[in-house]
């Protein structure tokens, strides 16, 4: 993309880029789909558990 | 938490025509960001509402985060004078889109997919490039993110050719 081409919009998005972990991203390419869609729902099972743990720690 | 390998074999048991959007079809691409619902763009023939239906009802889905009680009713009828729901089921939360924003309907976004198998299930999944575009297109701040990590999956994937 040229420069003329590019709005405020790509600029945004290039801040958020910073905070990309790109090491997350090649491991993940690594994997096949069957074990990416894994890796989601281990995922989505720890941030519940999280969830979880913070009310009940908190009393 | 939501079983995506369940929703994606009930979906593709019944024949219904969907479309995997959304988190899920980020995390097919590469994304390794976390989500919590199945996101899919139905195609709103008369014949897929019916086999949507049919194919839901054992997992008595209902409006997610809506109070209990309220009469909704599954079925055809409801479908069709509606176009998005955001369900609750006995396996996970599924998003029933009719369109998306940037994106359109099933029929808009059908050029711009891919067959692919998950699971031994195969399934349709929007394109990355298509999946940034409309990503860009709903233009809240938290799809900004969304967008910056998915380009760079894309940068990715054109430096690492044989992963996909």
């Amino acid at each position: 993309m040229s420069e003329s081409q590019r709005s405020s919009i790509d600029d945004i998005i290039d801040v958020y880029k910073r905070d990309v972990d790109v090491s997350l991203i090649v491991e993940n390419l690594r994997r096949s789909i069957d074990e990416r869609l894994e890796t989601l729902m281990r995922l989505q099972a720890f941030v519940e558990e999280l969830r979880r743990a913070g009310p009940a720690a908190e009393g | 938490m939501t079983d995506f390998k369940a929703l994606l074999r009930i979906l593709s048991d019944a024949g219904v025509e969907f479309i995997v959007v959304g988190g899920v079809a980020a995390a097919v691409h590469g994304s390794a960001r976390a989500t919590f619902d199945l996101d899919v763009v139905y195609r709103r023939t008369p014949e897929n509402l019916e086999r949507l239906v049919l194919a839901l009802i054992p997992y008595h889905p209902y409006l997610r985060g809506a109070p209990p009680g309220l009469p909704f009713r599954w079925d055809a009828t409801t479908i069709r004078r509606g176009l998005n729901f955001t369900l609750k089921t006995d396996v996970g939360d599924l998003d029933l889109l009719g369109e998306i924003t940037g994106g359109g309907g099933y029929e808009a976004l059908a050029p711009s997919t891919t067959l692919i198998r998950a699971f031994d299930i195969e399934c349709r999944l929007l394109n990355l490039d298509r999946l940034i575009e409309v990503k860009r297109a709903v233009g809240r701040p938290k799809d900004f993110e969304v967008v910056a990590e998915l380009e760079i999956v894309r940068e990715q994937r054109r430096q690492r050719p044989t992963q996909s």
